[in-house]
């Protein structure tokens, strides 16, 4: 099976018909926040925690339509209005379990009256590991299939 | 030694271990064989492979002498498959996002028509 080079890590971009300063606020203010990124079909979500500086963290809870508790947490590294963001990512179950934590980093660069946006994410250890949380995920991505199909 | 994703990453984190993967992914390989093209000693070739075997992303055979490295594919698949699995999350996101921003620009536009 051929490796590829880019196999543990992502990179995305995309241009939005916006100012850079109007996608930032999207990305990182609450009243926006709750209205694009939304909850899939059937899927309950609650924004537990959402602490945007540098420190601070998120938790958002998910529950399945089978009734099965999901969130997504992390810490925010960096957040550099209207450029940057940078901040960790990862989903724990009602076990506690969580998935290899990942660095996502969100660049925007003004394109006129457009935004460039980069999001580059690397897969790395250390909170998860230090945890001991982690163990047998393979299980864990059958139920992040279904909420990404369920978008 | 069970599947982990989290530690197939930090294995592939680092470009060696990348780069004897993609060797390996050509066919089997000694530590021998594996230090000369890498410019290593044959302890630093062999800590590399101990960190892939323990991911699950090589096995070792069994021969004492030699103990040839081989590409474990299914690690390196479940790998692949998460990280595909959030490029997909990702890019539907930014769907939303597109049309999030689309209407309230619209919105916006329409208030200050009506200002006029």
């Amino acid at each position: 099976m051929p490796v590829e080079r880019n196999e543990h890590e992502l990179v995305l971009t995309r241009t939005f018909n916006a100012p850079r300063e109007l996608v930032y606020a999207a990305w990182t203010e609450p009243q926006h926040l709750d209205k694009w990124q939304g909850a899939p079909e059937g899927f309950t979500v609650t924004v537990e925690v959402s602490d945007i500086r540098t420190g601070g963290r998120f938790r958002i809870g998910m529950r399945s339509p089978q009734g099965q508790d999901h969130w997504l947490e992390g810490t925010y590294r960096e957040v550099s209005p209207p450029e940057k963001l940078v901040f960790t990512h990862a989903w724990v179950d009602e076990n506690g379990k969580s998935s290899p934590e990942t660095l996502v980093t969100i660049s925007f660069e003004a394109r006129g009256e457009k935004t460039a946006l980069t999001l580059h994410q690397t897969g790395f250890t250390s909170d998860g590991a230090r945890d001991g949380h982690v163990e047998g995920w393979t299980s864990q991505l059958d139920r992040f299939t279904q909420y990404v199909d369920s978008l | 030694m069970a599947d982990n994703l989290t530690t197939t990453f930090a294995a592939l984190a680092d470009p060696t271990r990348r780069a004897i993967l993609a060797r390996l992914a050509t066919g089997e390989a000694t530590v021998m064989d594996l230090a000369a093209p890498f410019a290593m000693s044959q302890p630093a070739v062999s800590r590399h492979l101990k960190v892939l075997e323990n991911a699950g992303l090589i096995s070792r055979g069994r021969d004492a002498q030699w103990r040839p490295a081989r590409l474990e594919g299914s690690a390196l698949k479940d790998a692949a498959d998460y990280l595909d699995k959030y490029r997909t999350f990702w890019e539907r996101s930014f769907d939303k996002l597109d049309s999030y921003l689309d209407t309230i620009q619209a919105k916006e536009q329409k208030n200050a028509r009506r200002k006029k």
